[in-house]
């Protein structure tokens, strides 16, 4: 891959992909995942019975009061 | 012995200013090939932020960022190349929401964690016979070994109140990724408008790669109202939606369909 970077005054202002690697395996292996995706909404926090957390970004100060944090302290 | 009794060990570091959380299941999961592969990945991340982390001088990133390397450029890495390519596509694609330049200057974090985190978790898939669920600050890579152990369920934080879970999404291989401004406040904007979101509370996206559902829910926050149709449209993907008014809703992409 190819890119180009416009700078102006000292700052890359622009981001130009010039050339895209030929072919791109990324595709195929998305358009071969087709796996269907089961949410399950829950009122519980207590019985979700969940393995790891996905949220906002929880930064190193705000981790030691997640729910992620709690799950690893069980876990070491 | 059944999935549920599956024991899993747990490890967690601080790298590029975010807790990194690892869970391994399955037959490697606390002797010396689980040290050396969570010692890889680690390794990786550090790596990754000394080239692309904007907190340092010395980084590519801050270089290019006072045209220092931008003259010469043979003396961009070849994995500088590929995060802003992958920037330029995701900007493409999202019609301008999502862009690495904003007002003038580079930052290309959007992309980095999720890119970086996919990178790292290359050396946990070395561990034969080993599920695992690598999570950079609630970001995560996610594999089970066998077919025979349950999924990893993984919660998705409620957008209103970090200390609950709203939803829980069994995986067993692929990536989460949620953007949302529970945590760090006013960090998404929209690049084309520089609109923080006010309809949308948070985005959580679940794809084959954390490259793509993390860019996808950031770029997902960024258009705020229009991220339903946006999703929507994303290969693969599925995402859930929590709205500010408390609604929430689930988005399924494109090729991600169920075959019926």
């Amino acid at each position: 891959v190819q890119v180009e970077l416009t700078v102006n005054a000292g700052k890359v202002t622009d981001v130009q992909v010039v050339q895209y690697p030929s072919g791109n395996p990324r595709d195929q292996e998305i358009n071969s995942y087709a796996l269907p995706v089961l949410i399950q909404e829950t009122l519980d926090a207590q019985s979700a019975d969940i393995d790891m957390v996905s949220g906002a970004t929880v930064t190193s100060v705000g981790y030691a009061q997640s729910l992620q944090s709690a799950l690893d302290q069980a876990g070491l | 012995m059944t999935a549920a009794t599956q024991a899993v060990r747990r490890r967690v570091a601080q790298v590029m200013g975010l807790p990194v959380s690892l869970a391994l299941r399955g037959r490697h999961t606390d002797d010396s090939r689980a040290d050396d592969a969570w010692a890889a990945a680690m390794a990786t991340l550090h790596d990754i932020d000394r080239v692309f982390s904007t907190y340092r001088n010395d980084s590519v990133i801050s270089r290019l960022r006072r045209g220092e390397a931008a003259e010469v450029p043979a003396e961009v890495p070849a994995e500088v190349a590929e995060v802003l390519a992958i920037g330029e596509r995701a900007r493409i694609e999202s019609r301008g929401a999502f862009d690495v330049v904003r007002d003038g200057v580079l930052d290309p974090s959007g992309v980095v964690k999720g890119w970086a985190v996919e990178r790292a978790a290359s050396s946990l898939r070395g561990l034969a016979d080993t599920d695992f669920c690598l999570s950079a600050g609630g970001d995560m890579v996610v594999s089970v070994a066998d077919p025979e152990r349950a999924a990893w369920r993984v919660g998705i934080e409620h957008a209103a109140d970090p200390t609950r879970i709203r939803a829980a999404v069994p995986l067993r291989t692929g990536a989460i990724a949620t953007s949302g401004l529970a945590h760090r406040g006013a960090h998404v904007v929209d690049a084309r408008s520089g609109a923080v979101p006010t309809a949308l509370a948070s985005v959580t996206v679940i794809g084959p790669d954390l490259t793509w559902a993390d860019i996808d829910a950031t770029a997902g926050l960024a258009l705020d109202r229009e991220a339903p149709r946006w999703l929507a449209t994303r290969p693969g993907r599925t995402a859930y939606l929590q709205w500010s008014d408390g609604r929430t809703q689930t988005v399924v992409g494109q090729a991600g369909c169920p075959a019926d």
